[in-house]
């Protein structure tokens, strides 16, 4: 007994208690529900039984209702078409910053450092603020649009089911714009500054340089960014209630939010649990990708 | 070779960009002090006409925003005190050892850091329905906020005890400490800053949770602000002044705290997240 007393407050049983009450703390509200959530897809889920953990069994009768449900390509369709928009967006314009805000000038990691707020504002206010920007007879930037030239009637983004998922979208590379900069920022740091000298003096012109340096040293870091704006993009939840609930129609709906309706709107928690076991197949996917990208600097 | 005037050329080009990307904030500050009627005129004013900022009180007391702004503090705090007490000796000892279970362990962080919470919110409603914790909704989503927000904690904090001297804790313990006292009086102090930047960060994530709060807490009086200001947005809102003046009480403790800590947050982010 005062051995195990000693390791706790000496030896590796101090190690132990520290990553152990962690860890049993996650398994516990992060790994049992995630059995649990299996478990839920295979069985018969409704009022009655909610209170039970041994329901009647269903067999694939859930993920063959949700299959088979008349949304479910719309939304497969729609949930691709986010993540992808959404994640190139992020991405293109998060480089282009990066890179500007790589030159010298005076106050320039001030500025960048700036464009994090959008990164701790609430996702619930963000949804807010581009409803009403991106409302359609009032928002302010069919104004700018119309100024400009570029649209000559309104754009009813919020209700136009050509439209909807795009407001999203627009709302969700603000959001994630800024993190994909400042990690881009902290890779082109790290590339030594004479690669880029003696290729100048070898007479290489910005554009070899860029193709030629700065891509391939950045290769990890892309990686790693990519993934981590998958993964942001697949966890985006707030923006979908904040700005058209998956309307009209479901035109803008992705499969979070369709589990999240099943469960919490229509009541039926296997079919929710369903979606986000398939959901959780594709989340798995990108974590691997992430894991492997990130893998040289965990064993640091 | 380079030209005196170019990088005040790149200066104000850097202020326009921010300037745009800054954009709906101010937007929301504005639109908040504009009256009723010219929120709708066409086209839009870019500077309210008649600022009036009797708005801010009469949201604040039409919206019951003082038991909202409350609960929300509460969770944050639960939240944090849960992530940094049970997340910071997890990243000490995985940063402190290299072995093929410490790799497992923070393969497994990772894995959790990945898991959408639209994914975990039915089971763990179900889950907590059968517990009985659903009468006790604000711990019930402090505990499932909280096991959202440790993996991320916890990856930013091993690095910060990753630039702890080794050297400095086993000279700790050579001198006749034991593994407690050495964590205490050495380690924690050395990492003090970055642990206190993590948990800031936990905290004002936490401040703006919605999904947990929105599907458990059904009580009006425990909800947090999140779920107060969806309680009035919608595809079809049109109290567009109303609604910026209460996203905007909402969040500019947040962008005061943002600003106050920029530099700290910045860097704590960038050698955390990516190394």
């Amino acid at each position: 007994m005062a051995r195990i007393f000693n390791s706790m407050r000496d030896g590796v049983g101090f190690d132990l208690i520290l990553v152990g009450a962690a860890m049993v703390f996650l398994l516990a509200l992060a790994g049992l529900p995630l059995v649990y959530n299996v478990l839920m897809s295979f069985q018969q889920v409704d009022m009655f039984t909610l209170g039970d953990l041994f329901r009647p069994l269903a067999g694939f009768s859930n993920y063959v209702a949700v299959v088979n449900a008349p949304e479910f390509w719309l939304v497969t369709k729609n949930t691709l078409i986010f993540v992808f928009a959404s994640m190139a967006g992020q991405f293109v314009l998060g480089f282009s910053l990066a890179l500007f805000f790589a030159q010298k000038f005076p106050g320039a990691a001030t500025i960048r450092g700036l464009f994090l707020v959008s990164w701790v504002m609430p996702g619930l206010v963000v949804g807010a603020i581009w409803s009403w920007i991106l409302a359609g007879d009032f928002g302010v930037l069919n104004t700018i649009l119309k100024s400009m030239g570029i649209i000559q009637a309104p754009i009813f983004w919020k209700s136009d089911p050509n439209f909807s998922i795009w407001a999203v979208i627009i709302a969700n590379i603000w959001l994630g714009l800024a993190f994909n900069m400042l990690l881009l920022s902290v890779g082109l740091a790290a590339i030594p500054r004479d690669l880029y000298e003696a290729a100048e003096l070898d007479g290489a012109n910005a554009f070899q340089r860029f193709w030629t340096i700065t891509l391939p040293m950045m290769r990890s870091t892309i990686g790693a960014v990519l993934s981590l704006g998958l993964i942001g993009t697949l966890q985006q939840f707030d923006l979908f209630p904040a700005l058209t609930e998956g309307g009209p129609a479901n035109t803008s709906n992705v499969a979070g939010y369709w589990a999240w309706q099943m469960s919490f709107k229509l009541y039926d928690f296997a079919k929710g649990a369903t979606i986000s076991v398939m959901m959780f197949v594709l989340v798995l996917i990108a974590s691997i990708v992430y894991v492997r990208s990130t893998r040289h600097e965990v064993r640091g | 070779m380079t030209r005196p005037y170019v990088p005040w050329l790149l200066l104000a080009l850097a202020l326009a960009l921010a300037a745009v990307y800054l954009f709906p904030l101010y937007w929301m500050y504005v639109t908040s002090l504009k009256s009723g009627s010219e929120i709708f005129a066409n086209p839009p004013t870019f500077w309210p006409v008649d600022p009036d900022l009797s708005i801010y009180p009469s949201v604040w007391f039409r919206r019951t925003m003082q038991t909202f702004m409350w609960n929300s503090v509460l969770i944050a705090s639960g939240v944090t005190a849960i992530t940094v007490l049970l997340g910071t000796g997890c990243a000490y000892v995985l940063a402190r050892y290299r072995s093929g279970w410490i790799d497992f362990g923070l393969f497994m962080i990772l894995m959790l850091q990945v898991l959408p919470a639209s994914v975990m919110i039915t089971p763990l409603f179900v889950g907590f329905n059968q517990l009985g914790l659903l009468n006790y909704p604000r711990t019930a989503v402090v505990l499932a906020a909280a096991a959202k927000a440790m993996p991320f904690f916890v990856v930013l904090v091993r690095a910060t005890f990753m630039s702890v001297p080794r050297e400095l804790e086993e000279a700790a313990l050579v001198d006749g400490n034991s593994r407690i006292g050495a964590f205490f009086n050495i380690v924690l102090p050395l990492a003090r800053n970055g642990i206190l930047v993590c948990a800031i960060l936990t905290f004002m994530s936490s401040f703006g949770e919605y999904i947990y709060s929105k599907s458990i807490i059904q009580d009006g009086s425990m909800q947090p602000a999140s779920v107060g200001l969806s309680g009035f947005l919608g595809p079809n809102s049109s109290d567009w002044n109303s609604i910026m003046a209460y996203s905007a009480i909402y969040v500019t403790p947040i962008l005061a705290v943002f600003v106050l800590l920029q530099r700290r947050i910045v860097s704590g982010l960038t050698s955390g997240a990516l190394k």
